[in-house]
């Protein structure tokens, strides 16, 4: 079952003390407070099996499925843009994930305590997370990155011969990636919050103690904002594994040039609504639902040795 | 060395070092605007040389577009607007309603079959949307819901964005337990608990999720495609999307002009919303 | 400073406001047809406002024909159009008439998804369209649509380039590869490379379609295979990479991804000197690169051994299966194709009407770069053509192979035989699926 791994999580709270290792009382009332979750199932959980009893079929949205068993799943092993799309995506989540994190966290430390005009840089920076639903994008992007546009004219500058950022299929990636690290705005408002979660006393009596800030930071900021960074982390990680707008965006829908732009999403999308073959997609969905499970059970596992709830 | 020195020394570092963060800040801000000035400019630009000027001070002025793109479709701009407001307020009230409720039941509450329920949750987030989109049409359909604002108002009232019950599972942890227990201890019962103690102490959580929760309904471009048909049903995504054919001519620069118009909205927004961000634990204190 | 009771108060309240006036809209139900009594059609396309208003126009003029019948029409952008039209029929819930893509047009009707138009005799009158223009949506002995507009790939020059350059521009009609080749030689060596001579897609299936046909060679086969050699797409690559390292074509790279609207064009920004371009928008294409262009015929064809050139058509228009109105959506259809009023107000942003006769009559309200396509159509739709039937599901496989290897001979990752040898086992297995 894919959702094994989900089972360590910890929601009871981190690592339980031998001390207070007797389970408070069931609490009923629990499930009052998730009654609107358990009328939602309707529209999350239906759609969701569904498409897992697809995963096995021949569907093609028009006619009655047949069931097919593995078939679907043996499929994606020999067929090579599934192998393209794997590498696309690992690629950009391992490398754009830590990166826009990083960026996140920084700006907002920056921005947490002590700058003038605060509110106006956060606006600012959180800009370009704003600018992400629209049409206007991928005009901005050629105009960005174009041949002729401003990078490229910047670079020249110091003597670098013209790039095709969305051109050149060794390039292309690369592009994406910077502009998934230049929209951190949403992982920073997130961490922003967080900071602001942490008593600023803990800060003043560390001072008097002497604590530079490089161990304020070791010693508070890490440890307290850890649920804060570890639900960036998971949340980041599903949502670059399922990047689709910015890659369908980027290639009019192409995932070129020569699929050097191919995200697992996106293929998947063409699978399905453009080939018809939505049995094959739905497989592939749940294919990566296992791929994620894995990466944020495995992460679930290690949260424990970082990860500091407050029991 | 005196301890004078060292005062001085340390004031001129600060500033030194004030002087070298907003210089850093600034930079960073120039590349962080550029998409929103060349924006402006480019609704400012007439449509026939939007890909030849690539100034960012348009060549040619047009200032028509803003007028005419408020007119252009078959109806007046504002009714584009007030459509996604609607659906964006009651959204956001969906969400902190439904979401805070479950997110407190999974973080703080003990009761059979919860981390089954938090693990579908999360798993729900995990598969790709293109995949259920078939039959969430299809329950839509049954329910007799097309062509209106159910499907995009009600799930958000039913506590189906995994996104934010996570989110605020995840800020709920990070309170100290001392304060449901002192709660508990002064008599207090699980919802007044909810409602008292961990409510308050959440605003920095409520004000990411309603930030998060208007900028994602304000841009959603699928669901109301799918589920609405009429155009005095359409919300700003739609109508905007409007402007544009690759086959046909394009308005480019009234696209660009109602572009802005609405991103206006959700810049507001932002700004009004970022207050209640640094208004936790931090600044109301532990009582 | 705000206190949060008045804040709260104050988002009840727009809230409540807004949602007032926003009730009767997005709230209520549907089932506005069984209310009324009058039937209701669905209708479907794809296109920008502009053309719905030329649409609607013709639908206004419908409706007050046929009082006993509402259209109701949605149209989005190409792209959303057809996510949306296959989740409606993956639910069940079709639209009565829709426009409907080519390429797509066998995904619906070999799953039984669009009405035989043969099944109802009678209604929609094709007595005025072209053999070419029938043969178009011919899918075994069934018609399951017919061309909204026809069109057909034409060469487009930038005469103003040529001029300032001093280069002749070759004879349209009689004209070889070759010759193209030595044009573009010709624009990009006198211009100093500030013009390329030409910029022609080897990735569109569309241009590989005309080329293949010279050959003598058939895209997909009668029986529903891919037919194009290994020779024959190795020397079309080929061609493009002789032409590229002449000088006559962009370097790698010169083409980018986004944008395929004629104003996001090379020609329209005044890189390139020449491009092929679907017949009917010549009036778009000439707006923005300045007016002076003029349309050629396709190189090759006096010389090949067999014409390349078709008649194709950007869309259809089709009836779903499942409509419960099939008569009064044949009805509508047959107006759309038959009525001179109705294409007079459509204009001809759907190409050239199918009916010559429709054609004829409405010729001389068009503009005239409309009447210059017109008349090559016309002219075309007179000549004996090689008709290519509408292609079998799984061809939009073919053209992402197309798609993903025609940057790497561009790039210099594979040679053009490499490249042909992948398109074909993609296509083999695409069309066996």
């Amino acid at each position: 079952m894919t959702l094994a791994p989900v089972e360590d999580l910890a929601v009871s709270g981190a690592p339980v003390s031998p001390r207070k290792a007797a389970k408070p009382p069931q609490d009923r009332s629990g499930y009052l407070f998730i009654l609107p979750w358990f009328l939602g199932m309707a529209f999350t959980i239906i759609p969701f099996f569904a498409s897992l009893y697809l995963a096995f079929t021949d569907y093609n949205l028009l006619n009655v499925p047949n069931w097919i068993g593995l078939e679907n799943f043996a499929e994606m092993f020999s067929d090579d843009t599934w192998w393209q799309s794997v590498k696309v995506t690992f690629v950009y989540t391992f490398v754009s994930v830590p990166l826009s994190l990083a960026a996140a966290l920084g700006v907002a430390m920056l921005l947490n305590r002590g700058v003038r005009g605060l509110p106006v840089y956060r606006a600012i920076f959180y800009l370009p997370s704003l600018l992400g639903g629209s049409v206007a994008l991928v005009l901005l992007w050629r105009y960005i990155f174009g041949l002729n546009g401003i990078v490229n004219a910047f670079l020249g500058f110091f003597g670098v011969e013209k790039i095709g950022w969305t051109s050149d299929p060794d390039y292309a990636l690369t592009t994406l990636i910077i502009l998934h690290i230049w929209t951190f705005g949403s992982p920073m408002v997130i961490f922003l919050a967080g900071l602001k979660q942490i008593p600023a006393m803990y800060y003043e009596a560390a001072a008097i103690d002497g604590a530079t800030k490089w161990q304020q930071f070791r010693k508070i900021t890490l440890p307290l904002l850890s649920p804060i960074i570890f639900f960036n982390l998971i949340q980041s990680l599903i949502s670059s594994f399922q990047t689709f707008t910015q890659g369908f965006i980027f290639s009019g829908g192409k995932g070129g040039p020569a699929n050097s732009t191919m995200f697992y999403n996106l293929y998947l999308y063409k699978q399905g609504f453009e080939q018809f073959h939505m049995g094959y997609a739905s497989a592939m969905a749940w294919m990566l639902l296992i791929i994620i499970a894995a990466f944020t059970g495995l992460n679930f596992l290690m949260a424990k040795r970082w990860v500091h709830y407050d029991n | 060395m005196t301890t004078d020195e060292s005062y001085i020394e340390r004031i001129g570092n600060s500033r030194r070092r004030r002087f070298t963060k907003h210089l850093l800040l600034c930079l960073a801000s120039i590349v962080m605007l550029y998409p929103l000035l060349w924006l402006v400019s480019s609704s400012l630009k007439p449509t026939g040389i939007v890909f030849k000027d690539l100034s960012l001070w348009p060549a040619e002025w047009d200032l028509s577009n803003y007028a005419g793109g408020w007119t252009a479709l078959q109806f007046p701009f504002d009714l584009y607007l007030v459509n996604s407001v609607v659906i964006v307020v009651l959204s956001i009230l969906g969400n902190l309603l439904s979401c805070s409720l479950a997110a407190y039941a999974f973080a703080r509450l003990n009761f059979r079959g919860r981390k089954l329920f938090f693990a579908l949750t999360l798993g729900t987030m995990m598969l790709p949307g293109h995949v259920l989109l078939v039959p969430q049409y299809i329950v839509f359909a049954k329910l007799g819901w097309l062509n209106t604002y159910y499907p995009l108002i009600v799930p958000n009232f039913l506590a189906t964005s995994a996104f934010y019950i996570f989110l605020m599972v995840q800020f709920i942890r990070s309170l100290p337990r001392e304060l449901d227990e002192a709660a508990r201890i002064d008599g207090a019962g699980t919802f007044r608990i909810f409602w008292s103690v961990i409510l308050p102490l959440c605003k920095p959580a409520f004000a990411t999720t309603a930030i998060f929760t208007f900028i994602s309904t304000w841009n959603e471009f699928f669901s109301p495609l799918l589920y609405l048909t009429e155009q005095e049903l359409y919300t700003v995504p739609l109508a905007l999307r409007q402007f544009i054919d690759s086959e046909g001519q394009s308005q480019w620069g009234q696209m660009f002009a109602m572009s802005f118009v609405s991103l206006a909205p959700v810049i507001g927004f932002f700004i009004a919303g970022q207050k209640y961000l640094v208004k936790g634990i931090a600044t109301t204190g532990l009582k | 400073m705000i206190s949060r009771r008045d804040m709260l108060r104050t988002a009840g309240l727009t809230g409540l406001g807004l949602a007032v006036a926003a009730c009767g809209r997005g709230f209520g139900g549907g089932g506005s047809e069984a209310a009324s009594g009058k039937i209701e059609l669905n209708m479907v396309w794809w296109g920008d406002a502009f053309r719905a208003q030329k649409t609607q126009a013709a639908l206004d003029l419908f409706m007050k024909a046929n009082p006993g019948i509402t259209i109701k029409t949605e149209y989005q952008d190409s792209g959303p159009y057809k996510d949306k039209l296959a989740t409606r029929f993956a639910a069940g819930n079709p639209p009565d008439l829709m426009m409907m893509r080519m390429d797509s047009l066998r995904e619906y009707a070999d799953r039984k998804s669009l009405l035989n138009l043969n099944d109802h005799p009678g209604i929609v009158d094709t007595a005025n369209l072209s053999q070419a223009a029938v043969n178009l949506t011919k899918v075994g002995d069934a018609v399951y649509g017919i061309p909204s507009g026809l069109n057909a790939i034409g060469f487009i020059v930038n005469k103003t380039i040529t001029d300032q350059y001093g280069v002749t521009i070759p004879d349209g009609a009689t004209w070889t590869w070759q010759d193209l080749a030595k044009f573009a030689k010709e624009v990009t060596d006198k211009s100093g490379k500030k013009v390329y001579g030409t910029l022609v897609d080897p990735a569109t299936l569309a241009n590989l379609v005309v080329y293949v046909s010279q050959q003598g060679e058939d895209l997909f086969t009668a029986d529903g295979k891919f037919g194009v050699s290994e020779a024959t797409l190795t020397a079309w690559f080929q061609m493009f990479e002789d032409m590229r390292k002449e000088g006559g074509f962009p370097p790698a790279g010169f083409v980018e991804t986004t944008g395929s609207s004629p104003d996001q064009s090379y020609i329209a920004k005044g890189s390139v000197a020449s491009q092929i371009i679907p017949s009917n928008g010549l009036l778009g294409y000439n707006k923005v690169a300045g007016g002076n262009l003029v349309l050629l015929g396709i190189p090759g064809e006096a010389t090949a051994k067999r014409r390349g050139t078709n008649i194709g058509t950007p869309a259809l228009w089709s009836i779903a299966a499942s409509s419960k109105h099939p008569k009064e959506a044949l009805r509508l259809l047959n107006f759309l194709i038959n009525d001179v009023e109705a294409n007079k107000a459509m204009g001809t942003t759907r190409g050239v009407p199918a009916s010559t006769v429709v054609a004829d009559a409405i010729k001389p309200t068009m503009e005239k770069d409309d009447q210059v396509a017109t008349d090559y159509l016309i002219g075309l739709q007179k000549q004996t053509l090689v008709a290519v039937p509408p292609y079998p599901k799984g061809a939009s496989g073919i053209q992402d192979e197309l798609t993903a290897v025609a940057p790497e001979v561009e790039h210099g990752r594979l040679t053009p035989a490499e490249a042909a040898k992948k398109v074909i086992e993609a296509a083999t297995k695409a069309l066996s699926q």
